[in-house]
């Protein structure tokens, strides 16, 4: 080997500097200990250092030599306390981990408790999700009660407009003998003829059969409607002129001539 | 140095090692200028610069008994633990979030080659001025930026044995022309 070529060739004063890479170091202190050339070439490197720097010293303000020895009477722990200075460690590497069955566990329990507690929410939903469709329901039931009575208190007051009206005639039909529970009532307008008809009290019409009213007008039977399903004042035809009225019960859909068998009431028109 | 007394290294890391605020005392008045330059030439921001030479000391004061004479002067020792700390500084996140626009493309931006304001250079980093281009670069990159030849092949893509001997051949010339 080479030695002054080795210790020519920069590597002692890489070596010195501290730029040299691993395996130049490796080998330098290797060698210095086989040739005492090398090693005191090293010495003089150091020493050539130890001159030289100097020159290129900067001045330190006063007031850090105390703030350096209070530093260094602290404890090692928080010496770097406060000061930028370079993270030894990344923070809170050397925080100590819950072991990972005591998290486990605890997750566990955690998820247990979340699932109760959902299926006990889920039970009180279900319960105020009925409770809700109940009422809704009740209420639609009300609303729809609420028209139907709105209909009939207006179907009412139009029959009572109808039977108080001055040119109203009311012509009442008792029952003849033998039928004396029957009652019904005729509301016929003088000024436009119109009947309208009031089933105060008539058996049910048997299957296939249905009341028909009659206007006897010169003694004669004239059809005057068939009484429909009809609860309230029931506009039939319109009658020029009459003496009476009368119902008998006809077969269904009614009858040019009245089966006076079956008669259940009759009333004159009070002229 | 006026009228105290001096010491020889080996008196002085015997001082060193019975931590008094005397030895302290020395070695500060003695050294911390010298080691301040070292650390301003690589950060170049006294503030900083402040910082680390408070953690140099730190270190000295608390890994004495590491130190071994028989490799090497304390002097080196003390100046291994400058330039290590520094560049440590250099690559720490509180560094580079301070000096966030010093990307790594911008630092050869401020190679001082392509610097203007040589005069301004502070501590050691003035041993350079009178390097050519190219052996200034590798120095830089090497001494004070601390990057590894491979890094600096890389960097540079030129071949590592060229980094090699081209880092050695300027520190040469460096220690031939700084002569007391």
């Amino acid at each position: 080997m080479d030695i002054q070529a080795y210790i020519q060739s920069g590597v002692i004063e890489s070596y010195v500097l501290g730029i040299a890479n691993e395996q130049e170091v490796a080998e330098l202190q290797r060698l210095q200990h086989e040739y005492p050339d090398i090693a005191a070439a090293v010495a003089k490197c150091e020493a050539w250092l130890s001159q030289t720097l100097p020159s290129f010293a900067e001045p330190v303000a006063p007031p850090d030599k105390e703030k350096i020895w209070a530093a260094l009477q602290e404890p090692a722990a928080v010496i770097n306390k406060g000061a930028r200075e370079i993270p030894m460690q990344p923070a809170g590497a050397k925080r100590v981990a819950m072991p990972a069955r005591y998290v486990a566990a605890a997750s566990v329990v955690l998820l247990l408790a979340s699932a109760a507690f959902n299926i006990y929410l889920y039970g009180k939903y279900t319960k105020a999700n009925q409770e809700y469709l109940g009422l809704l329901n009740e209420r639609t039931n009300l609303l729809s009660d609420n028209k139907i009575y709105q209909t009939k208190l207006s179907t009412l007051q139009e029959n009572m407009q109808l039977m108080t009206a001055p040119e109203m005639l009311k012509v009442t039909m008792p029952g003849i003998a033998g039928k004396e529970q029957s009652l019904a009532t005729v509301y016929w307008n003088t000024s436009n003829k119109k009947v309208y008809l009031m089933v105060n009290n008539l058996p049910a019409a048997p299957a296939g059969k249905q009341y028909q009213l009659w206007a006897l007008v010169d003694g004669k039977p004239i059809d005057a409607g068939m009484l429909e399903d009809c609860k309230n004042l029931c506009p039939l035809k319109t009658i020029e002129r009459a003496e009476a009225f009368a119902i008998t019960l006809e077969k269904e859909g009614g009858s040019p001539i009245p089966d006076l068998s079956q008669l259940f009431v009759m009333g004159k028109v009070q002229s | 140095m006026k009228g105290a007394p001096t010491y020889t290294e080996q008196e002085l890391v015997g001082l060193l090692k019975q931590r008094t605020q005397k030895a302290f005392s020395y070695l500060y008045d003695h050294y911390a200028p010298t080691l301040n330059g070292i650390i301003l030439g690589i950060i170049q921001d006294h503030e900083v610069a402040g910082d680390v030479l408070q953690e140099v000391f730190v270190k000295i004061w608390r890994q004495i008994e590491q130190y071994d004479a028989a490799k090497g002067r304390l002097f080196t020792w003390m100046y291994n633990i400058a330039r290590t700390t520094s560049i440590d500084m250099l690559r720490s996140r509180d560094w580079k979030n301070s000096h966030r626009n010093h990307s790594l493309t911008e630092d050869h931006a401020e190679l001082p080659d392509r610097r203007t304001n040589y005069g301004e250079e502070l501590g050691l980093r003035r041993i350079i001025q009178t390097l050519k281009d190219d052996h200034k670069i590798l120095v830089e990159l090497s001494y004070f930026q601390g990057y590894t030849q491979e890094e600096i092949a890389g960097m540079l893509n030129i071949p590592l044995g060229t980094v090699k001997t081209r880092i050695r051949a300027a520190i040469v010339l460096l220690r031939q022309q700084v002569k007391l």
